[in-house]
């Protein structure tokens, strides 16, 4: 479907990519990883949120709601009669024309600061006919980055990152079983689309969340750093967990429960990958 | 930071000294009627002074500190008469450059040759001030002696009476300055171009073999003296009290003048994380990347400050509305935002408000049911607009300000000319006024276009009753409306609105004179009239309930979802801001999670300079954290040190009346 749904889109970004960037959330992504912080981009389908704060628990929402197997579903009369203006559409649906149209008005800020827009999800490449064809809008046009977890099919990877200028691409754990446990799902795909990015001739940068007790143990990082190494990378970036990264799961009526200590603060072994020559840089 | 400052700091903060401070002997002082306002201002500045005593404390080099925390209060027969005026930065320039005793010699010169009676008593009043000021310095000056501090005894053999010499002796000049008016309930005196009148003293020392680290010490330590009483000096609320600076800028000739100084004004400030002096810079399209990085730097510490200025607006700004443009060169800010002349300028520009929001208020009430299209509409809003500007103009021109001779003293042309300035003795006399809710005014007309003449969502009659009803069981009406265009996204269908508004403003505005020839000038400020205003208006066609805020000057409504700020500083910038010259800025709060690393320091200094460029006037940015902000609310113990910007000035958090404190976590809602 030439169509997709964008949960978010974040004007002024400042760590997905140089310069300042506006970054487009696609939603749907096929991991599900324990600290997740945008929980409302997982899936596919849209559906409606409500907001916490402000709630006067006038129960408007709920009159109007579908409830079937413990899941309550809002319904548009929901949103129209919440009296606090708490509820709306997680998404939005776009065309890759009507989404070029929304963020062509800044091309110029954006260019003039060394920016551009960056694809970010859920998990961009999980929608590939969409992503490439507004991609190949904004060829020419302004600077395109994605953030991938890598979690696609091959060829699907290979075609989109040719329709890219930067690829920021996430490398989590290098054990397939840890990666099925925190994940959900097998890293193979991810390690042979890490392979195709660094072995092609495009920018791209590698970056590894640091979650504690999971991504940051001396074994994971060491793994990390070798391989990285062995393929000639020389720099990765780290991203601490974010201790906010539960707030929103709230809002789409589901519990944060991860099974680490996310009370815990993360080992930055900067020290492992200076071993193995890779440079670090913490965001 | 030395241990000398660490200490410094450390007295400030424990706030110990404030209990020395004694109540006024005598607060009230009462005249008969047909008393004149010049003798009792000198009288009452007599009276202040008199209850001062000088008071050092432990390595205090400057002096000049408020021992009695209340000022007294004149009144005729039992009515109180305020006699305080603001929102002025004297001409420390030319008093450093003098000396006081100078001063009074050209006063004396003048009274010599002049025979009228006012002008005599003027000179008289003036004289009598000023050496009741000197007696305190010299007081000061023979004290430092007894408590064998020598440093402060030398710099004060030499100020205020004859010129600074050195970079020290210009702070004490200017600490007595400020401390004197001051005592006189004249309470907005900022610190005006600071980095510029002190530059010579400065330079002066270093070229005289002065390291830089002693005279940033000297800085430092004037910085955290300046913070010492600011909690008697109180506006309208705690914080808000004038103690504004204004750095770098271009002068006539194209020349940058930011120095090393103003570097280091703004380190200081960046160290010592203090309400006080509130940072404004001057900057322009020319303005190095690398100063503003350092500036966000600044406001990395959460401060709201600095406030940027825009030379590229204001400047063309001020001479379109008659400055000469040397002056113009020259402009610092009044206390918050206001554009003014230093040591010229006795424009009094908070003098009254025009509520826009009202105003569309009550044209909607009265008209909307009989206009057939839009444009009608519209030609009806404007005229209700135009009926709001006059009323609050030629209420503006009534206004007098009550004389005060010694606030004379540092303000041209009075001595030269013999009159007051509340007179005209100033080089400026112009008035100005508030332009309140701009946004939520524009984002009402939008949403009365689309909401009943373009979708056809609800009838005029509907829509009335759910404005009159506060939305009560209307919520989907509500919600309709708020998700109609609202300014801050960069909206031509609702930012042309504020344009419209604009342009009528100072359209009436022109109109008038104030009776001392100067002019009326709009603005987009509001001070705390976001708060007032909207609390004369119900709820509004823009989906805005009843008793909710407007945006605070000219920034988005606290309703409105942002897209963020690239949007926003476009919908900001788009207009002619040279139009509305008394000032006021875009707020824009920004998570202090952005300011983590070097990347993001980077970006949201790129992200100011694009509003430069852009050609907004006037920006402020809050490093913010909502979270913490409630936190504080439910834990104020644990957040003693928070400072937030509030309208035109910081103050912490936890001294702002709630009111103020909520809109502050309002704002965050949207934040991107």
């Amino acid at each position: 479907m030439d169509q997709a749904l964008v949960f978010s889109i974040e004007e002024f970004s400042v760590f997905d990519g140089p310069g300042i960037r506006t970054t487009v959330f696609l939603m749907g992504c096929p991991l599900r990883c324990m600290w997740c912080h945008s929980p409302e981009g997982q899936v596919f389908e849209n559906f409606i949120l409500r907001s916490p704060n402000g709630c006067s628990n006038c129960g408007n929402c709920l009159k109007h709601a579908v409830t079937s197997n413990e899941f309550t579903v809002f319904t548009q009369e929901s949103i129209d009669n919440c009296p606090n203006n708490l509820l709306r559409h997680c998404a939005v649906q776009y065309t890759p024309d009507e989404l070029y149209k929304r963020l062509e008005k800044n091309f110029k800020i954006l260019s003039a600061s060394g920016g551009g827009i960056t694809f970010s999800g859920g998990e961009p490449t999980a929608n590939p006919k969409f992503l490439i064809n507004t991609l190949m809008l904004l060829e020419g046009k302004i600077h395109r980055a994605i953030q991938t977890s890598g979690a696609c099919p091959p060829e699907v990877f290979s075609e989109i990152i040719k329709h890219c200028d930067l690829v920021m691409f996430d490398i989590k754990l290098i054990d397939e079983g840890l990666h099925i446990k925190y994940t959900g799902a097998s890293n193979k795909n991810i390690l042979t689309n890490l392979r195709t990015l660094i072995n092609s001739d495009k920018d791209h940068i590698i970056r590894t969340p640091l979650i504690p007790e999971v991504t940051d143990t001396e074994e994971n990082i060491e793994a990390i750093a070798k391989l990285l190494s062995s393929l000639g990378v020389g720099y990765i970036e780290l991203l601490p967990y974010n201790k906010l990264a539960g707030a929103k799961y709230a809002l789409v009526n589901r519990k944060y429960t991860p099974s680490f200590d996310t009370e815990r603060s993360v080992k930055i072994r900067n020290d492992i990958f200076l071993k193995y020559g890779i440079e670090t840089k913490i965001l | 930071m030395t241990d000398n400052i660490k200490n410094k700091l450390d007295f400030l903060k424990k706030g110990e000294y404030k209990k020395l401070r004694r109540p006024l002997n005598e607060k009230i002082i009462r005249w008969d009627e047909g008393v004149c306002e010049m003798d009792m201002q000198t009288y009452l500045l007599k009276h202040m002074l008199q209850n001062e005593e000088p008071l050092l404390y432990e390595g205090d080099i400057f002096g000049f500190n408020r021992t009695v925390y209340e000022t007294p209060v004149g009144y005729i027969k039992d009515k109180c008469y305020a006699l305080e005026t603001g929102n002025v930065t004297p001409n420390y320039e030319y008093a450093l450059g003098v000396g006081m005793d100078a001063i009074l010699d050209r006063i004396n010169t003048k009274l010599k040759d002049c025979t009228e009676n006012k002008k005599r008593k003027f000179y008289l009043s003036m004289k009598e001030s000023i050496s009741d000021c000197l007696d305190l310095a010299d007081k000061y000056r023979d004290h430092a002696l007894e408590k064998d501090n020598k440093i402060l005894y030398d710099a004060l053999c030499q100020v205020p009476h004859k010129p600074a010499t050195t970079f020290h002796q210009a702070c004490i000049f200017v600490k007595f300055i400020q401390f004197t008016i001051r005592c006189n309930r004249n309470i907005h005196i900022t610190l005006g171009g600071f980095d510029k009148y002190m530059l010579k003293y400065f330079m002066a020392d270093l070229e005289r073999g002065v390291s830089e680290d002693s005279l940033f010490e000297i800085l430092e330590d004037f910085f955290i003296n300046i913070n010492l009483d600011s909690d008697i000096y109180y506006g309208a609320q705690q914080g808000d009290n004038g103690m504004s600076m204004v750095l770098g800028g271009r002068d006539i000739n194209g020349n940058d003048r930011y120095s090393i100084l103003s570097h280091m004004c703004l380190k200081a400030a960046m160290e010592l994380e203090l309400i006080d002096p509130k940072i404004n810079l001057r900057v322009d399209k020319n303005t190095p990347l690398e100063r503003f990085e350092f500036a966000t730097r600044l406001t990395k510490k959460g401060l709201g400050f600095p406030q940027y200025c825009n030379d590229d607006i204001v400047i063309p700004g001020l001479i379109k509305h008659g400055y000469d443009p040397i002056d113009a060169h020259e402009y610092t800010v009044a206390a918050c935002w206001e554009f003014i002349i230093p040591g010229k300028g006795f424009d009094i520009p908070n003098i009254h408000r025009v509520n826009f929001p009202k105003a569309i208020e009550l044209a909607t009430n009265e008209r909307l049911l009989y206009c057939e299209n839009f444009d009608e509409f519209l030609k009806e809003v404007k005229k209700y607009i135009e009926a709001e500007c006059t009323s609050i103009a030629e209420e503006m021109i009534k206004n007098r300000e009550k004389a005060t001779p010694y606030l004379s003293v540092f303000i041209d042309d009075c001595i030269e000319r013999g009159l007051d300035v509340s007179e005209g003795g100033g080089v400026y006399n112009n008035y100005g006024a508030h332009g309140v809710g701009i946004s939520t005014a524009a984002d009402i007309i939008a949403a009365v276009k689309k909401s009943v003449f373009e979708d056809k969502f609800c009838t005029k009659q509907e829509l009335i009753s759910a404005i009159n009803g506060d939305f009560k069981d209307n919520s989907s009406l509500r919600n309709y409306l708020l998700s109609c265009p609202k300014m801050g996204n960069n909206d031509d269908y609702v930012d042309v609105f504020a344009g419209f508004i604009i342009d009528i403003f100072a359209d009436v505005f022109s109109r008038y004179k104030n009776h001392l020839g100067g002019i009326l000038r709009a603005g987009t400020g509001s001070a705390m009239e976001y708060v007032r205003c909207a609390a004369l208006v119900g709820a509004t066609a823009d989906g805005r309930r009843k008793g909710d805020t407007f945006g605070s000057s000219y920034s988005p409504s606290t309703i409105t979802k942002l897209k963020g700020p690239l949007s926003c500083i476009q919908s900001f910038s788009k207009h002619d801001l040279t139009k509305v010259i008394n000032g006021g800025p875009l707020t824009m709060e920004i998570h202090d999670n952005t300011f983590r690393n070097e990347d993001g320091i980077k970006k949201v200094a790129s992200l100011v300079k694009t509003y430069i460029s852009l050609g907004g006037h006037q920006l402020q940015l809050n490093a913010i954290n909502r979270e913490v902000l409630l936190d504080a609310q439910k834990h104020p113990e644990n957040h003693k040190n928070l400072i937030v910007r509030v309208w035109g000035w910081s103050g912490y958090f936890n001294e702002l009346n709630i009111v103020y404190q909520n809109h502050i976590i309002k704002r965050t809602e949207f934040m991107v």
